[in-house]
């Protein structure tokens, strides 16, 4: 009777509270350690070779865009970021083809590029030369 | 009698439980990426209107990392300018023209990004493009900035 009674108790005792234990360690490891990606773009200008610039088609429109530490220079006129953008939106849509001369001051800060090149993204400019001076 | 009173002890059923968190942690075994293949010092400035980077991309396209000081590297290994040019050199001999992408924190100077395209635009790669946010991510590489 005492044997057969052992025996149950055997038999019911798989024990899970080590097993959940290491398994919520693991959990909490993996939700601790995961990090998730930003979804990038990517925004897309040609350097001047050294002929492409008199190969351009004279009918284009130029536009000249300077890039300064605090701000943007179109055409000669300074000018501010939100500026900028409302004039390259009103020019993109009556010729989207227009020819963007870019020209960077060396110690302007990249975020300010890529500003310009997101609004010119935005407006579906494709036609982009990048100067550095 | 005893026995039924054992059972009744423990009337929580372990095994919808377990299932749910073994599913969980196959999810977060596969998903994790524990080798950083980017330099994570890098903050990029937001593009939401750039072509987003997805598989579908060109497969010769190189990422180079220049960080707020200028320093190049590539998928996390820093290098000098003249190991780099070696690299796309190599690299431009063996496949021709590429895209080369740069990943500029938002705060480098435009000298520093200059010096990397003007070494790639000697040995005549043109294209450049230049990595932006497209969609933040709640705990993603920029949500320090402001």
């Amino acid at each position: 009777m005492k044997k057969k009674q052992r025996k149950e108790v055997e038999k019911a005792t798989l024990e899970m509270t080590p097993m959940i234990d290491v398994v919520f360690q693991l959990l909490i490891f993996f939700v601790v350690t995961l990090k998730q990606e930003d979804i990038l773009s990517h925004l897309d200008v040609v350097r001047p070779a050294a002929v492409s610039v008199a190969e351009k088609n004279p009918d284009d429109e130029l536009l000249q865009v300077t890039v300064y530490k605090d701000g943007y220079v179109l055409q000669g006129f300074p000018i501010n970021r939100a500026e900028l953008e409302r004039k390259l939106t009103q020019i993109a849509s009556y010729n989207s083809k227009v020819s963007l001369i870019i020209k960077c001051t060396g110690d302007s800060p990249h975020g300010n590029l890529v500003q310009l090149l997101d609004i010119c993204a935005k407006n579906k400019m494709t036609n982009l030369n990048l100067f550095s001076m | 009698m005893a026995r039924k009173n054992r059972s009744e002890s423990c009337p929580l059923d372990m095994t919808p439980m377990i299932d749910v968190v073994f599913q969980l942690m196959i999810f977060f075994i596969v998903t994790i990426n524990l080798t950083d293949t980017n330099n994570p010092e890098i903050k990029l400035e937001k593009g939401p209107y750039g072509t987003l980077i997805d598989n579908k991309m060109p497969k010769t396209v190189l990422t180079v990392e220049v960080d707020k000081n200028g320093r190049i590297s590539i998928n996390n290994l820093r290098m000098d300018h003249n190991t780099f040019r070696t690299i796309v050199k190599a690299r431009y001999n063996r496949i021709g023209e590429f895209p080369l992408l740069v990943r500029g924190d938002y705060r480098t100077k435009h000298q520093d990004i200059r010096k990397v395209m003007d070494m790639c635009t000697e040995l005549g790669i043109y294209k450049v493009w230049f990595a932006a946010i497209q969609r933040e991510t709640t705990s993603g590489q920029s949500a320090a900035r402001p």
